[in-house]
């Protein structure tokens, strides 16, 4: 008996040239084949939003690969991003697509023999840009370039440096209830004293950014069987969804992502995947690489409009006693910067929905939300929905 | 007129764009006073920074285009804390300038010289200027207020 399920189907196949010596870059085969294999369904390369990279190293790393795509097809976020090989790719894509995770996904491979061409002198972040050096030759960096987004953030929203540092002191405040956070022992803030810590990257004061430190950790994921034989209450994840962009360097007709792109994509489709609302969100940890980021990302989480976070920061929601307290054990800003510090902000998540958090517990907290992002501020993003029954 | 501005000291000791056979067409427009940027000859976008295929179509077919040098700035941060030899010359303007061709915006990154970085603001009016470093027998592009 066949199957019933049309969900997903597969509508564009292309081969490029097969060779035993193939003098051509990995980079312009895999767009050659992308692209007819596009031309061949007549779909436009816009449409694209799920990549499987069967071999991503023209373009570096896992997540770099993405971010290169991402930009390479118009600076859209890509919501489904997999490896592996090409017919279990497609199953995942197919799986993918019927869950609503994307909509047209890409499976693609290429082998060549030329040693030279990408990607030794191409990138796969324009913020690192080999072609031309920037942002170093210009006496760039990360940090320089988060400077540019929040200015322009800033601009747009009419937002103070004030807004910005109140953050810092919420978070501060947080970390000082949590006894092995690792900047709570140095005391509350101000929004004068983050003010006066000094300019990093104008307007970044260096009480805006966090600093940077050792540590680890580890998340168990298990099925609800072992979950029913574990020492532990269950926290279940409802919903999650994954979105990766390109740098805040890159340009497009979306110019910076302060109202869309990747943030906005994982969290909207991983509310919808959790069929949770957000005024169901308890308690909430948000990336804050910087404190503008915080305010940034409340609003492309939907928790309130665009260009409304520093009010709604200043009306007390993301503080203890809010109606959406935020970065509970004072975040990347004050508890732990270890390197890939959304780990910790759904650590914290769960310990709120178990109720462990002793004096910074929000009092029954059962549904939580946890947004990460990574490579660049709003480049690599991912939102989760956890509930405690 | 392409606006040139006094050349660098020696030695120069920032760092600077590595020559390869991808930029060379670049950096020698520089050297002509020739701001190019690779147009797609497939849709007529233009693509900034460059990149392996044109962001609009995927073609590959780009061609580095020279363009006005005109633009405005879009965003830009006062480093106060500079790495390397940069150190010694803090407080140093980065910007974003957005190009005056169309439709794709491009935003290039050149440091905003030129200008009390207290004076650097969003929406001013820039153009591309160029800076012979004599003792690297090569040009850097930078932003300079336009009058306008």
């Amino acid at each position: 008996m066949s199957s019933l399920h049309r969900h997903a189907a597969i509508i564009g196949v292309y081969t490029t040239e097969q060779a035993v010596c193939l003098l051509r870059s990995s980079a312009s085969l895999q767009l050659e084949a992308v692209r007819s294999a596009l031309a061949e369904a007549g779909q436009p390369a816009r449409l694209l939003d799920g990549l499987v990279p069967l071999d991503p190293s023209p373009w570096g790393t896992v997540p770099s690969g993405h971010m290169y795509w991402a930009e390479q097809l118009g600076e859209r976020p890509q919501t489904f991003l997999e490896l592996g090989s090409a017919v279990g790719g497609v199953a995942k894509a197919a799986a993918a697509v019927s869950a609503g995770l994307c909509r047209l996904v890409a499976v693609f491979w290429s082998r060549t023999s030329d040693p030279g061409g990408p990607p030794a002198d191409w990138t796969a972040s324009a913020t690192d840009d080999l072609i031309l050096g920037s942002p170093p030759v210009h006496g760039g960096d990360p940090l320089a370039m988060r400077a540019l987004w929040t200015r322009r953030y800033m601009h747009e929203f009419k937002v103070t440096s004030e807004d910005l540092a109140r953050v810092a002191v919420d978070q501060r405040h947080k970390a000082r209830l949590k006894p092995d956070s690792i900047m709570g022992r140095l005391g509350e803030l101000t929004v004068d004293a983050v003010l006066a810590s000094g300019l990093l990257r104008d307007p970044l004061h260096v009480l805006d950014c966090p600093g940077e430190n050792d540590g680890g950790y580890a998340i168990l994921v298990a099925s609800a069987e072992i979950a029913a034989d574990s020492k532990t209450t269950p926290v279940w994840v409802l919903g999650g969804a994954e979105a990766s962009g390109p740098s805040l360097y890159a340009a497009g007709p979306d110019r910076v992502p302060l109202t869309d792109g990747p943030v906005r994509a994982s969290a909207d489709r991983a509310f919808l995947a959790a069929g949770v609302g957000r005024d169901e969100v308890d308690v909430v940890g948000v990336w804050d690489d910087s404190t503008a980021t915080v305010l940034n990302t409340v609003e492309l989480m939907g928790f309130c409009g665009p260009g409304e976070g520093a009010q709604y920061c200043r009306d007390g929601h993301l503080s203890l006693g809010g109606s959406l307290p935020a970065n509970t054990d004072g975040g990347m800003l004050s508890n732990s910067n270890c390197g890939e510090s959304s780990g910790l902000h759904l650590i914290e998540v769960v310990r709120q929905l178990r109720d462990e958090c002793g004096a910074r517990q929000v009092p029954g907290a059962r549904i939580g939300a946890v947004q990460a992002q990574g490579y660049g501020t709003h480049t690599h993003a991912a939102t989760l929905v956890l509930a405690a029954d | 007129m392409p606006v040139v501005l006094p050349s660098a000291a020696s030695p120069y000791l920032k760092p600077l764009p590595q020559p390869t056979a991808r930029n060379e067409e670049f950096l020698a427009g520089l050297a002509e006073r020739r701001f190019l940027v690779p147009q797609c000859q497939d849709c007529g976008d233009f693509n900034w920074p460059p990149y392996p295929a044109c962001r609009s179509c995927l073609s590959e077919n780009l061609r580095w285009t020279e363009v006005s040098g005109e633009a405005t700035v879009f965003s830009f941060t006062v480093v106060h804390r500079g790495p390397g030899a940069f150190g010694a010359e803090v407080p140093y303007v980065i910007a974003l300038g957005e190009l005056a061709e169309q439709p794709r915006p491009c935003l290039v990154l050149a440091n905003l010289v030129a200008i009390d970085p207290d004076d650097a603001a969003i929406g001013m009016p820039i153009e591309i200027a160029y800076e012979d470093i004599p003792s690297e027998n090569t040009t850097m592009w930078r932003w300079v207020p336009r009058a306008g």
